[in-house]
């Protein structure tokens, strides 16, 4: 157990880049999907055992540091458990730091679900199937990572990771439109990830002499702080534009991933042509790191930048929602309407960064989840029907109810979790953001406190956003009555019910989606809490 | 008799003066010996690569065991010794056996039998003058190892004599590079008109003394300078040669000239600036402007790094392409050059030494990873033309499937050439950015112009990738030499090795970087008598 306890997360990221190895040698192609399946479902399995390993029992108050009363760090006292650290740079302060903690708990979880069950989906995939399925784990090692590690550099290696895979998954597995597509999201992420790399400098560079280090530091951990905040304020030159223009940097970064108007324009393009697994895994995983990476880096490190930009970015996020709203509406695709649905309900979480409260900050975390679950969902259905019909196009759709009744069951679930039906998944994410966004209009919000002036601002934002909800339930509505119901056609009359590896993948989501919905304290109480005290102890300083 | 006396005993150097150049010495030799080998052996290529790469090899052992003896001026202060140096050599030595190996790989086969020891001896020669460039700070040994570096490139390039793409590239750099010479020997006969000397330290201390005020011809002289080894690094605009010669030449020469040349002109450049900096203690002295030096070094290197990446855009033949390459990266190495201003600013640290340690390390760095990068990928190109007979990506198509273990490979170096992690490209450009960015101030800047930049590079590279994996085609397996892809898999199992082994390398570097700059030595002339 406490070999476990103490490698556990290392396992958890090379296992998959191990059955990536692995697969190359194997030659048929039976071997290789049952290797990768295998190898996925180990992950998985072995992911479960965080349950075990991970201290359910923390009590408050809860901080990311602990310090003693001389000023030390007292290691291990932070909500982050289960680290493993060793030097990797000491030149520069680098080490290969993971650990978890109520924000990347679920995120792992999900990932490695996500990741098993995607991987079943990929059973059929017909050209190089090595190559691919060798792509895909590695993809698994580089998501992993980057939701494990806790030194900034070692995240930001990871991040690139996960790009490359990607983009060789998308540009040779994908449809007709492929080579644009993949390196439009190619292109797109390292725009944002060359501020980042500018940021990842510049922040080392000004926590040199922090706690007496003559290095700078790559800890987020220690990062996190209110005094590596005093550190950084006692720095001219990070104090005012300096400060604002990281977060900025930071900011686009990570919007371009989760992906926010009006950096989202790769989005459909890419999710349009890869194929169904890798869909699942760009809406239900690699949109997260964004607005993980917002939560993990961009607001604890600046935290002063993120208060005083708050309204640019809730603007970003409502315009996102709306926005995405109305495209989705407006497609005739039906997998680019599920993919701008995504930008309309990432925008949540972006909306709940913005704003600063404690019940958006947790919607928005729950909302990276529940989205998980429900994109990777509509992307498998939207797929199943791909694979019969050959087609997308909504207006061709009409009339499955009749033909497919066990499909048209998983799917009207699958919808009404994506529009936040009470008592889905979906749901509670919205309604917690939209809660806390009108909370933040009440004089002990951050923002009230900061910004008294910004009062109209705030409501106006959070009842616009109101409107996504009804947007949301109207495309999604409209999508089930224009595929599902009305006389049945002639030309989807032979089609097959879903077979068992299609249930096989969509019961899993399924019974999360209705098991979030019904009983969100699963991730609320033991999960974010924690987090959330700790950002808002680092959001609140000064 | 007394006067005989008088004139003191001849200059005859001692172990203790010669084994600190025991490479460039044994290079001599093996030159001799690949000349005389034809007499011995009816297969004059291969047995005058043989006595090439054993030549090579033994310079690499004999300065690793010799080291590269105290740091100081040797030689009546014609050359310095120092640990810059030495790892430069070695660097330069790893390398120029790279080359001769891949010879064997890809060229061999279609060079004219007889055309060996003609190819090595200038090959060795100019491998000899980017050596030299690297350990001298005198003006007049500075002429004459760019010289000894170029004349023998000149020919090289237009080796296959056959080819009129060859010939032309040839006459092409031969022109440019007399022009440029030409206006070098000028700036450095008016810096010795000045000064009176032809140490780059000892004329540095006089500008500090304030010996000479006469500021329009110091910049005329320092012009002509970076002219001259501007065009051996291929700076925008002595960049035009460049992508001639390397689509002209054979494809070992190209890639010795992509990181030698470039290499051992930076390394030069970066002495005598250092050399000039230092002396003047890193800030502003009246009557000379080390701000507008360092200006004008960052804006050029920024210059030739946007326009070598915006020109690679459109080229077709991949030697091409990775002549604008190799002309981009030149950029950003020339970007570390321009740390001789120390800001004021909280972040830089330390003295003079540490300012000069940090350029040094920066490039010395760049270019261990660089090696790798541009000898695995020009081999790929060789091994695929040598089958193909095609140089243009186009001919690439699906080598996903036709050459799978090359394709890999070549992956990793396009990858390693943008600078994405997991590979070293990565580390070189960040530690290059950290160091540009640790001074602060105006050299943010350089660093957000490197982060375009990586932005725009990724397009063109990534086509090489695209055409490799993503295009199809019923073209046949390549079936290449298995020596060469074994080449060019140790080079890229080298980039993710150096990538992981960041420390180390960065400890060697930092250890390495260190240059000895007659300038600080406040009784540099001593020295100057004493060896």
């Amino acid at each position: 157990m406490d070999f476990l306890r103490h490698n556990l997360l290392t396992i958890l990221i090379f296992l998959p880049m191990v059955g990536a190895l692995v697969t190359m040698v194997l030659r048929t192609r039976d071997q290789v999907r049952w290797a990768a399946v295998g190898f996925t479902a180990a992950t998985f399995l072995l992911s479960l055992l965080l349950f075990v390993t991970f201290d359910w029992n923390q009590k408050g108050p809860y901080d990311y540091v602990k310090y003693d009363a001389g000023g030390a760090a007292i290691p291990g006292s932070g909500i982050v458990q289960m680290v493993q650290s060793a030097s990797w740079i000491p030149a520069f302060n680098i080490q290969y730091k993971v650990g978890i903690d109520g924000l990347s708990f679920p995120l792992v979880m999900l990932s490695t679900f996500i990741c098993f069950l995607s991987c079943i989906a990929s059973w059929n995939i017909e050209k190089m199937p090595k190559g691919y399925m060798a792509l895909f784990l590695f993809l698994e090692t580089g998501i992993l990572g980057v939701f494990l590690s806790l030194d900034f550099f070692l995240f930001y290696v990871f991040f690139e990771v996960s790009l490359l895979p990607m983009y060789f998954l998308i540009g040779i597995w994908g449809g007709p439109r492929k080579e644009y597509a993949a390196i439009k999201f190619f292109l797109y992420t390292l725009v944002g990830s060359i501020g980042l790399l500018i940021v990842l400098i510049g922040t080392y560079l000004y926590s040199r002499g922090f706690q007496g280090n003559p290095l700078g530091t790559f800890d987020l951990v220690t990062m996190a702080s209110p005094a590596f905040q005093a550190h950084l304020g006692s720095q001219v030159a990070l104090a005012g534009a300096l400060a604002k223009t990281f977060f900025v940097l930071l900011m686009i970064g990570f919007l371009i991933k989760v992906p926010a108007v009006p950096f989202h324009t790769w989005l459909p393009d890419a999710h349009v042509e890869a194929p169904t697994p890798i869909s699942m895994i760009l809406a239900a995983i690699l949109l997260k790191m964004g607005g993980y990476g917002i939560f993990r880096i961009a607001y604890p490190l600046y935290p002063e930048a993120a208060k005083t930009l708050w309204l640019l970015i809730a603007i970003i996020g409502v315009v996102s929602i709306i926005y995405g709203a109305l495209c989705a509406m407006a497609q005739t695709d039906f997998k680019k309407l599920v993919a701008y649905s995504s930008v309309s309900h990432m925008g949540f979480v972006t909306l709940g960064a913005a704003v600063m409260t404690p019940a958006a900050v947790n919607g928005a975390l729950f909302m990276m989840v529940a989205h998980g679950i429900t994109s990777a969902m509509m992307f498998f259905i939207v797929g199943v029907i791909y694979e019969r019909a050959h087609h997308r196009e909504l207006s061709r759709f009409g009339g499955l109810a009749t033909t497919m009744p066990v499909y048209t069951g998983f799917s009207t679930v699958g919808c009404f979790a994506n529009l936040g039906l009470p008592g889905l998944c979906g749901f509670v994410g919205e309604v917690m953001v939209l809660i806390g966004a009108f909370q933040a209009a009440r004089p002990d919000s951050l923002i009230m406190k900061a910004y008294p002036g910004d009062y109209p601002w705030i409501i106006t934002l959070a009842v616009i956003a109101c409107f996504g909800v009804i947007l949301t339930a109207g495309y999604m509505l409209w999508t089930i009555q224009r595929v599902f119901f009305g006389p049945e056609k002639a030309e989807y009359k032979g089609f097959s019910e879903v077979d068992q590896r299609e249930v096989a993948v969509l019961t899993p989501l399924t019974v999360m989606a209705i098991a979030f919905g019904v009983l969100p304290w699963l991730m609320f109480f033991v999960f974010t809490q924690q987090t959330v005290d700790a950002l808002f102890k680092v959001l609140g300083v000064r | 008799m007394m006067s005989m006396l008088a004139m003191g005993l001849p200059f005859i150097p001692g172990w203790d003066q010669l084994h600190p150049f025991i490479a460039d010495l044994i290079l001599i030799a093996t030159i001799v010996a690949v000349l005389l080998t034809p007499f011995f052996t009816r297969m004059a290529n291969a047995a005058c690569a043989i006595v090439a790469l054993a030549g090579v090899g033994l310079a690499l052992l004999a300065l690793l065991v010799f080291g590269g003896g105290s740091p100081g001026l040797y030689f009546r202060g014609l050359l310095v010794a120092d640990q810059f140096a030495m790892l430069w050599k070695v660097m330069l030595l790893i390398f120029t056996a790279g080359v001769i190996f891949m010879w064997f790989t890809t060229s061999m086969s279609s060079m004219h039998e007889g055309d060996g020891p003609e190819f090595f001896t200038l090959l060795l020669g100019a491998a000899l003058g980017m050596s030299l460039m690297a350990s001298t700070s005198n003006l007049l040994m500075l002429v004459i190892s760019v010289e000894m570096a170029s004349l023998p490139s000149y020919v090289l390039a237009g080796f296959r004599k056959t080819n009129r793409i060859g010939a032309e590239a040839s006459l092409k750099y031969v022109l440019f590079g007399a022009v440029t010479s030409a206006i070098m020997i000028y700036g450095v006969s008016i810096l010795y008109g000045m000064y009176g000397t032809l140490q780059a330290g000892e004329i540095a201390r006089q500008m500090q003394a304030g010996a000479s005020g006469a500021s329009v011809l110091l910049i005329v002289a320092m012009l002509g300078l970076i002219v001259g080894i501007g065009f051996k690094i291929s700076a925008v605009p002595f960049h035009f040669w460049c992508p001639d010669v390397f689509e002209g030449a054979g494809i070992d020469v190209a890639t010795f000239l992509s990181v030698a040349s470039k290499g051992g002109a930076l390394a030069l450049l970066l002495r005598v600036l250092m050399e000039i900096a230092n002396g003047l203690g890193y800030h502003n002295q009246a009557g000379v402007s080390l701000t507008g030096l360092s200006i004008a070094i960052g804006t050029l290197g920024a210059i030739t790094a946007t326009v070598g990446n915006t020109a690679a855009f459109v080229q077709t033949n991949i030697k091409r392409l990775l002549a604008y390459s190799s002309i981009a990266h030149a950029g950003y190495m020339l970007c570390a050059l321009s740390l001789l201003v120390q800001h004021n600013n909280a972040l830089a640290t330390g003295s003079g030494q540490v300012m000069s340690v940090g350029s040094a390390q920066a490039i010395l760095l760049y270019l261990a990873v660089y090696l790798f990068m541009n000898l695995g990928a020009f081999t790929v190109a060789g091994l695929i033309w040598r089958v193909t007979g095609s140089e243009q990506i186009s001919d690439y198509a699906a080598l996903g499937r036709r050459a799978p273990l090359l394709a890999m490979c070549m992956a990793v170096f396009m990858f390693s050439l943008v600078g994405l992690p997991p590979v070293a490209g990565f580390v070189a450009k960040l530690n290059l950015m950290m160091v540009l960015a640790r001074n602060g101030g105006a050299w943010w800047a350089l660093v957000a112009v490197i982060g375009i930049n990586t932005v725009f590079s990724l397009y063109y590279y990534l086509r090489v990738v695209k055409v490799m994996y993503l295009t199809e085609s019923d073209e046949p397996d390549v079936a290449a030499n298995p020596l060469g892809v074994g080449l060019a898999m140790a080079s890229a199992l080298m980039l993710v090795v150096l990538f992981i082994g960041w420390n180390p390398l960065n400890k060697l570097t930092t250890n390495y970087g260190r240059m000895f700059l007659s300038s600080q030595n406040g009784g540099a002339t001593a020295s100057v008598e004493s060896r």
